[in-house]
């Protein structure tokens, strides 16, 4: 997997990608513009399902809702794997990446689980009343992507160490003993922190 | 800077740079975090919650109702954004005050809020009163707000008045 985060991230596409100071802050803000434009549309389910907004029928917001969410998940996750590819290797220690990755996992089976007897059920839910599955689906939905959100806030702060990444490439044991006062201040790009690299192994 | 620039309420501008202000927000790791939670938590409530409206306007989504329900129905969630991202912006702003004063990208992104908020509250109110049957007003507010979170995020990317990119 770390070879393989390695070699994603050393593709000449997503090199000149993180080298880029406009392809990745522009792919970064599309991916959180469609956070917010989306985000509320699972929002207004979820809290349908807890019995807001009695106004609107379920099956109304389950079926009509249905096709802009998914138009709007794949656009995240269209952004969100360019994002990975540009820093895969520094994203594979993320501590919240990872978490972010075990509860979009988690969201999927939520998904499956709820499918045919909340998200497919919309007609008879607005009939016989919200059954507690609804209720559960809905709240467990809401907990699921606010960790969501958080844990992505979160990849951001987890500073990366530089003696780990591109550890396959430039051995640890090549950097000069004294290798942290001796570095130069770490670039912001992973590209900038392996010419840091490679000119600390030179020396 | 040039000292001459006054504008109305200056003053919470001053009050935001006050050392004391700033120390207390810096003083431990876990509150600009925590203030860009709620901050993003806000925009997503607001921007979502008029891109329902907008979507509606342009035929997508829940079309059972008419925009004025529906951005009445969901008008609380805008107001809660508003206020969220209100609350939690200056506050962030106060940490390093010059570091946002001097980045053009957030002067960028403090023009397209204001013209944003003022196209929400006249026009685009308007015409969702009227019918909401204007497909220009939707797009013209979709990319209003799409331009504020693209200032937004690129605030952490520019350099201090020197462009884009490089170190």
């Amino acid at each position: 997997m770390l070879s393989f985060c390695q070699w994603l991230q050393s593709t000449a596409f997503f090199t000149e990608m993180r080298g880029s100071g406009i392809v990745y802050p522009t792919i970064l803000s599309l991916h959180v513009l469609a956070i917010a434009m989306f985000g509320v549309m699972i929002l207004v389910t979820d809290m349908r399902l807890l019995g807001a907004m009695r106004k609107y029928p379920v099956a109304e917001i389950l079926d009509k809702l249905r096709m802009p969410k998914r138009a709007g998940f794949l656009l995240i996750v269209t952004c969100g794997l360019l994002l990975f590819g540009a820093k895969a290797e520094e994203y594979y220690y993320n501590v919240f990446f990872r978490a972010k990755m075990i509860i979009l996992l988690l969201i999927l089976i939520h998904a499956a689980i709820f499918r045919a007897g909340v998200y497919r059920n919309g007609a008879a839910l607005d009939a016989g009343g919200l059954t507690g599955q609804a209720r559960l689906a809905g709240g467990l939905s809401l907990v699921l992507w606010f960790g969501m959100m958080m844990c992505g806030r979160g990849v951001g702060y987890i500073e990366p160490n530089l003696f780990i990444l591109h550890a396959r490439v430039e051995p640890i044991q090549t950097l000069p003993i004294a290798a942290p006062s001796a570095l130069p201040a770490a670039g912001r790009t992973g590209a900038e922190r392996t010419q840091t690299m490679l000119r600390v192994s030179v020396l | 800077m040039s000292g001459g620039r006054a504008f109305a309420g200056q003053g919470i501008f001053i009050v935001l740079i006050q050392a004391q202000v700033a120390n207390a927000l810096n003083g431990s790791a876990l509150i600009f975090p925590a203030l860009e939670i709620f901050h993003i938590t806000g925009f997503a409530l607001l921007i979502g919650s008029i891109t329902l409206v907008d979507l509606r306007m342009l035929g997508i989504g829940l079309t059972r109702q008419e925009p004025a329900e529906l951005n009445q129905t969901l008008f609380p969630w805008t107001l809660a954004g508003l206020v969220l991202i209100f609350f939690t912006g200056p506050l962030m702003y106060s940490t390093d005050p010059d570091m946002y004063y001097l980045n053009w990208s957030f002067l960028i992104k403090m023009m397209c809020l204001t013209a944003a908020l003022i196209f929400h509250f006249s026009i685009h109110r308007k015409s969702v009163r009227q019918g909401g049957t204007s497909k220009a007003v939707a797009y013209m507010s979709l990319t209003l707000w799409a331009s504020v979170v693209f200032g937004g995020i690129f605030i952490g990317f520019v350099n201090q008045g020197l462009g884009i990119g490089g170190v």
